[in-house]
């Protein structure tokens, strides 16, 4: 045996699986290994009140501007504290909505992502034990 | 049977050998498709309605990552429908924003499902993606084909309404014709029957495909498209819809037959392919090419001969072998066991 030169087809073995699940599905896995089911959740909570909020402005742009002509008819009967209220309840309702739908979706993913990335550790620990063996 | 088999092996084998060079194959072909759809159909812009800007287009696409596809899809629709009318642009970049903002941003991965919907509807055979979808993909992959739907709609409703949408019909005015474009979107009710269908359709083909009973997928198809039948049949009828009823006998039946290949080509089959990965450790670059096992069950021949006169006479002497053999093991006559 000439030792250390040799290289040792097990760990190559085991370091190849390592990369091709690195850079093929484990790569969408990466946040949940790097984040707190509820950091990884927060974050993505986040993005969806800018997200949503950015949508119900667009939503409330397409209705004025469709109900453009009967609004300026009507203008000077809207009683402004109602008509901002109403928008306001309908943006709350609509927001809870999409946060649960959202809460929902990144919980279901971070549990499944974590399963996922078990199967890495295998390997990872695999590759740990040949080092092990080999510094003794 | 088996040959079928084999060719599913083949096929296998075949994908593992060569998916570095079907994946952009496949991309172009998808990005082509999406764009002549959509310059054909909706090629208000006379400039880019041309072969050689969409060939173009899908060779980028091709080496591009697939969300790209649908992102070329939505820019060439936008300015298509620049050239019809500001009005209909700026309707048509709310929806795409609002499906961005809402949707995308959970399942980017099943963006190019949203992009083969419309293809679909083109060629008559939408009835197909709620059953794909239900067969290949997780349940959120439902709201890709919806996306699609809804963007099928609109565009079709401004293809019929071209007249009076464009620039060229002045008299009505600018609130008004975005009113109109609005309302090929929301006061479709084609669109609604639809896509209720479709969804329903996908969580049944998915819920009984996951069920574990004998012929599970075949089940799903047969309920899926049975399902689809006959809710958008009583719904066109219902809503007065006339002279669709062929193109849905017949989309349906097409759509079956595709469902089918997809169950041959996906049932229980993991396409794995070959692998390039680099890596390196404290001594050594690692340059590896890994190249699954695959077995191609070649179907053994087995020749047998029945009554073959070149046969016969072997095997009596096999026969008067064994016999002589068996004579001489007992120590006997031979001519007492005839």
């Amino acid at each position: 045996m000439m030792g250390w030169t040799m290289i040792d087809e097990e760990r190559v073995r085991q370091m190849t699986k390592m990369a091709i699940y690195e850079e093929g599905e484990g790569r969408q896995y990466i946040p949940m290994t790097q984040y707190f089911r509820h950091d990884y959740v927060g974050k993505e909570l986040v993005k969806s009140v800018i997200g949503g909020t950015l949508a119900f402005a667009l939503m409330c742009v397409v209705y004025l501007s469709f109900e453009m002509e009967n609004f300026m008819d009507n203008i000077n009967q809207i009683d402004l504290v109602q008509f901002v209220t109403g928008i306001l309840v309908k943006y709350g309702i609509f927001m809870a909505v999409y946060l649960l739908i959202t809460y929902v979706v990144y919980n279901v993913r971070y549990s499944d992502g974590r399963r996922h990335v078990k199967q890495f550790y295998e390997h990872l620990k695999k590759v740990n034990k040949i080092y092990e063996q080999e510094e003794k | 049977m088996e040959t079928l088999l084999e060719l599913k092996d083949r096929l296998k084998s075949f994908y593992s050998k060569y998916e570095i060079y079907m994946m952009p194959v496949l991309k172009f072909v998808l990005a082509f498709t999406l764009f002549l759809v959509i310059n054909k159909n909706i090629g208000f812009m006379e400039q880019l309605d041309s072969l050689p800007i969409i060939i173009i287009l899908a060779l980028l696409c091709s080496i591009l990552p697939p969300n790209v596809t649908v992102l070329f899809g939505v820019l060439l629709t936008l300015a298509h429908l620049y050239a019809l009318s500001k009005e209909v642009f700026l309707t048509g970049l709310i929806l795409f924003l609002l499906l961005g903002l809402l949707y995308f941003r959970f399942a980017p991965k099943e963006g190019y499902l949203a992009a083969l919907t419309p293809i679909c509807f083109v060629f008559r055979i939408p009835y197909v993606m709620p059953l794909a979808e239900g067969l290949l993909y997780k349940p959120y992959a439902l709201f890709s084909v919806a996306c699609g739907t809804v963007v099928y709609y609109f565009l079709d409703g401004v293809k019929m309404n071209k007249a009076t949408l464009s620039s060229v019909a002045e008299e009505d005015s600018a609130t008004s014709k975005f009113a109109a474009a609005l309302n090929q979107l929301i006061g479709n009710r084609e669109m609604y029957l639809v896509l209720a269908t479709f969804v329903l359709a996908m969580l049944l083909v998915y819920a009984i495909r996951q069920m574990n009973v004998d012929h599970a997928w075949s089940a799903a198809i047969l309920v899926g498209i049975l399902v689809e039948f006959s809710i958008i049949f009583a719904g066109y009828m219902f809503l007065g819809i006339s002279g669709k009823t062929f193109s849905l006998i017949l989309g349906s039946a097409v759509s079956t037959g595709i469902a089918f290949l997809l169950k041959f080509l996906f049932f229980h089959v993991d396409y794995v392919r070959t692998e390039r990965v680099q890596f390196e450790d404290d001594e050594y670059y690692y340059y590896v090419k890994a190249v699954p096992k695959i077995s191609v069950t070649q179907s053994k021949k087995q020749v047998k001969k029945f009554n073959s006169k070149t046969s016969k006479p072997d095997n009596r002497k096999k026969e008067r072998i064994t016999r002589e053999q068996l004579a001489e093991d007992m120590d006997i006559d031979s001519e007492l066991l005839k």
